[in-house]
């Protein structure tokens, strides 16, 4: 498919650059990418799945090849970490909707950039978002959950060798909090079949979009 | 000699550094004795079973490209004895398809400090947001003040639109009472003039000048004259009424004496006492010094309609009249021993036509306006009109007045107050009192002192010791003489700088000008023309304010909270100056900084103390410091008042400064330090 979509071809320049600085551990230069796109007018969630999360994907892969090392890929995972930062404080907030949701890392999990994502999208969207992080041990969880009482739980998991303990986490939150809704994502489970009922989950989610969608319509609510 | 290798070798045991030999599949054929104690990786083992999840794929491509080319850096992190650990792999073919690795243990901290910065990374960013939120916050509640003020704003409009409505619908009804009682006094005009006729000719019948009347007539001529006399009253009673409700009835309050009043009262009221005797007309002896300044007429009017009253309602025993001083107000008691009022009729008997049935009430009955239109009158003289009564046994109808009519004391405490130097004197020639009274009520907040005169003769008089800043002159006040008043003030040289506006109901700019007005209007003058055209004029008023402090900032911020009053402000930035200023420009309060840089606020005030021009002014000293007991004492015997400037505000700043004129004024000092 050739490029009929200016917008495509910007993000695209800006990705590799944004890239290269995040490889070379320039947090200054990655961030005025990014800036340059906002003043261009490009929204900040668009930057954030079209640049940081491309980026992130493309720092994977490259460490899956042996092309960087895992010190590089930890201090370009941290510009990525600020990259999001700079995006949720440059984002335009809707106005609050009171509903209470926890987005975490099954244990064992350390990736929580994706996570992070899910978590900052819907935030931006109005919702009250508690943020539990990488590697969320069950008990802890199960204590955070029992405080927050949120509508939905959202579970991130990046690699498949924790699809096993999603698949307890799942079965422990469902043992404790009979009606609470779980939402499951990320690529550990994406070539999965049917990945929410695989799991015990209620839905399975692709992007922080489709999450916000489901917690906003309101389709979360009968498990309050 | 030395041995070569002494001080270089018997490292090994440090080392982190180890090598393996594996098949194509990764099983360890061969381990050194590091691999074995540093990595617990030994001969038989899979190398990528040893592997943490997720780094095993990775590794095992690696493997397969060994076989066919040296790599190196390759990194994999490995369970050991000793936990997770990272090591990164040289790799190279060797024989038979195996692949020969070296292994370099990464130091365990190296791991730990990488996972410990990326934690502390994610709390700064975990910070960040938090301070991301609180700042949506903020702006989400600078946008709900916003929509909040909009919302007041615009329930201000609706207010404002309401109150509009409410004068429109006020205007609608004043018109229409007007309209009424305009019919009212047209058609009882109309209805004078026959029964006049009526009356006139029924008294010649009963004069028996054409010739005597036979008895029979006689009787039924008296029935046609008493049936249009009263006819007459009721007329009269309805135009008057009429009248007070238009608000036409024009006051006219002059001085009198109680007790001359009283016995005219006495000689007007005798001839209605009934012949048989049997009820007796008495009046109270006022206080000989008693005299009121009101409507005579009106009062005279209330009081014989409430006589003839209770006259008309008793039929045996007293009518009593009394009056006696209360504070301000004089007061009138008509007691009667008549028929009474039940309470439940107390405010049908002051309604107009509200009649009570009974037995003597259908035999004398009244026209049922005397008590309303005695009511409006009592409340047109500033006063009351009320009823105390039982039934059987009589009723009290108490006249309450001020004993001086408030308009006539408002305008005499106007005309009476002194002129007051810090504002400027506005002389208004105008004989309407309402008219002065807005003209006080608006001129006077805005700084102004309005000097009233109600006639021309008058405002010559009041010219001869006052200048005035400016002349507001009604031109209809006495026709011709107020013209030729504009002509003689604009032709002497004494007066012809006072700026002249001349307001009046017709339009008559031209001869207004050509005689010399600075200024011309129809009446009613709009309150902000009339405020702006005298601030333009330079009327204003000139409270001179002087303020000593070095603090630039101290002195902006006194400035802005003066600004809009009616103070001109002096600045000074040091105590030097300040005295200097003092002296030249006399103000009329000063503000003095405690802590100046050139010399004490005690020796400012010494010296503002030892010169008998100054000495007078008050001084407001102004300080961020505490004092001391003795300081205190020191400063209080020569200050009004000691103002904090952690506590300053604007309406403190203005009430203390206010304060300070007050009391100034009051004792006299205003009036030597303001007239330079």
């Amino acid at each position: 498919m050739t490029s009929v979509d200016p917008a495509g071809e910007n993000y695209q320049h800006a990705l590799d650059r944004y890239l290269a600085a995040q490889l070379s551990g320039d947090a200054a230069l990655a961030l005025r990418q990014l800036n340059d796109l906002m003043d261009a007018g490009h929204p900040p969630a668009e930057i954030r799945s079209r640049v940081v999360q491309q980026a992130q994907h493309e720092i994977g892969r490259l460490w899956q090849l042996d092309r960087i090392t895992v010190a590089q890929e930890h201090a370009a995972t941290a510009i990525g970490q600020v990259a999001l930062s700079h995006l949720f404080g440059r984002s335009q907030f809707s106005a609050r909707l009171g509903v209470p949701v926890v987005v975490a890392c099954v244990s064992g999990e350390l990736h929580d950039f994706p996570a992070r994502i899910v978590a900052d999208a819907l935030e931006i969207a109005g919702f009250d978002v508690t943020f539990l992080g990488a590697d969320v041990a069950e008990a802890s969880l199960l204590e955070r959950l029992a405080a927050n009482r949120p509508r939905v739980l959202a579970l991130s998991v990046t690699m498949v060798f924790n699809r096993e303990s999603l698949r307890r986490t799942v079965q422990a939150v469902r043992d404790a909090f009979p009606r609470l809704a779980i939402a499951v994502g990320g690529s550990g489970i994406r070539d999965c079949a049917d990945p929410a009922g695989e799991f015990g989950a209620d839905v399975y989610i692709r992007s922080a979009e489709d999450l916000a969608a489901y917690v906003g319509h309101g389709e979360a609510g009968a498990h309050g | 000699m030395a041995d070569p290798a002494a001080g270089v070798s018997g490292w090994e045991a440090e080392s982190r550094e180890f090598a393996l030999l594996c098949d194509p599949e990764g099983v360890i054929l061969t381990a050194d004795e590091r691999a074995r104690t540093k990595a617990g990786l030994e001969p038989g083992m899979r190398l990528l079973d040893r592997a943490v999840p997720g780094t095993a794929d990775k590794f095992s491509a690696s493997l397969q490209r060994a076989m066919h080319e040296r790599l190196s850096g390759i990194e994999l992190s490995l369970r050991t004895s000793e936990g997770l650990a990272t090591c990164a792999f040289h790799l190279r073919p060797e024989a038979g398809g195996r692949v020969g690795l070296l292994g370099s243990l990464l130091p365990e901290d190296h791991g730990r400090s990488l996972r410990q910065m990326q934690s502390a990374v994610n709390e700064v960013l975990s910070l960040n947001r938090q301070v991301v939120r609180q700042a949506k916050e903020l702006e989400a509640q600078k946008e709900r003040l916003e929509r909040t003020v909009a919302e007041l704003a615009d329930s201000n409009r609706g207010i404002d639109s309401l109150r509009l409505e409410l004068e429109d619908n006020a205007e609608v009804l004043q018109r229409t009472a007007e309209v009424r009682s305009r019919v009212i006094a047209n058609v009882s005009h109309e209805f004078r003039t026959p029964l006049h006729t009526i009356l006139g000719l029924a008294r010649l019948l009963l004069d028996g000048a054409d010739g005597e009347l036979l008895a029979e007539q006689r009787k039924q001529v008296q029935f046609i004259r008493s049936s249009a006399e009263e006819l007459a009253t009721l007329v009269d009673d309805l135009l008057d009424l009429a009248s007070a409700e238009a608000g036409k009835v024009v006051l006219r309050p002059e001085v009198f004496k109680a007790a001359d009043f009283v016995s005219a009262l006495r000689g007007t009221m005798r001839p209605l006492v009934p012949p048989h005797g049997a009820v007796e007309l008495q009046f109270g002896e006022p206080s000989a010094s008693l005299s009121i300044e009101s409507d005579r007429s009106k009062l005279s009017q209330i009081l014989r309609n409430l006589v003839s009253n209770a006259l008309k309602f008793t039929e045996r025993g007293f009518v009593r009249v009394d009056l006696q001083e209360e504070g301000p107000d004089v007061v009138f008691r008509v007691q009667d021993t008549g028929i009474g009022i039940a309470q439940e009729h107390y405010a049908l008997v002051f309604e107009e036509f509200g009649q009570i049935e009974s037995a003597l009430q259908s035999r004398v009955k009244g026209n049922g306006l005397g008590l309303p239109l005695s009511r409006r009158l009592a409340e047109l003289l500033g006063g009351s009109l009320t009823v105390a009564s039982e039934p059987g046994k009589g009723s009290t109808f108490t006249l309450r007045v001020p004993k001086v009519h408030p308009e006539v004391r408002e305008l005499h405490e106007i005309q009476a107050r002194p002129i007051d130097p810090a504002r400027a004197p506005i002389l208004v020639v105008e004989d309407d009192r309402k008219t002065i009274f807005l003209y006080e009520k608006y001129l006077a907040m805005a700084g102004f002192q309005v000097l009233p005169v109600r006639s021309i003769s008058e405002a010559q008089q009041r010219l001869a010791t006052v200048r005035p800043a400016a002349i507001v002159l009604d031109i209809m006040l006495d026709g011709e003489s107020s013209w030729s008043f504009l002509g003689r003030l604009k032709a002497d040289p004494q007066t012809r700088d006072i700026p002249v506006l001349v307001v009046t109901v017709t339009n008559k700019e031209q001869k207004a000008r050509a005689l010399g007005a600075d200024e011309f209007w129809l009446k009613p003058v709009d309150q902000d023309l009339l405020l702006r055209k005298l601030r333009s004029l330079g009327t204003g008023p000139s409270t001179r304010v002087l303020l000593i402090d070095d603090d630039e900032r101290a002195r902006y911020l006194i400035s802005h909270y003066i600004a809009g009053e009616p103070y001109r402000l002096i600045e000074a930035t040091s105590g030097r100056e300040g005295l200097a200023a003092a002296r030249q420009q006399r103000p009329h309060v000063i503000l003095l900084d405690f802590l100046l840089q050139d010399m004490t606020a005690f020796d400012v005030l010494d010296e503002l103390k030892a010169d008998p021009l100054m000495r007078k002014i008050p001084v407001i000293i102004v300080t961020s410091q505490s004092f001391g007991p003795e300081e205190l004492q020191r400063l209080a015997s020569h200050t009004e008042v000691i103002l904090s400037k952690e506590s300053l505000s604007r309406e403190l700043a203005l009430n203390r400064i206010r304060d300070a004129l007050q009391k100034a004024r009051a004792s006299g000092a205003l009036v030597e330090g303001g007239a330079a």
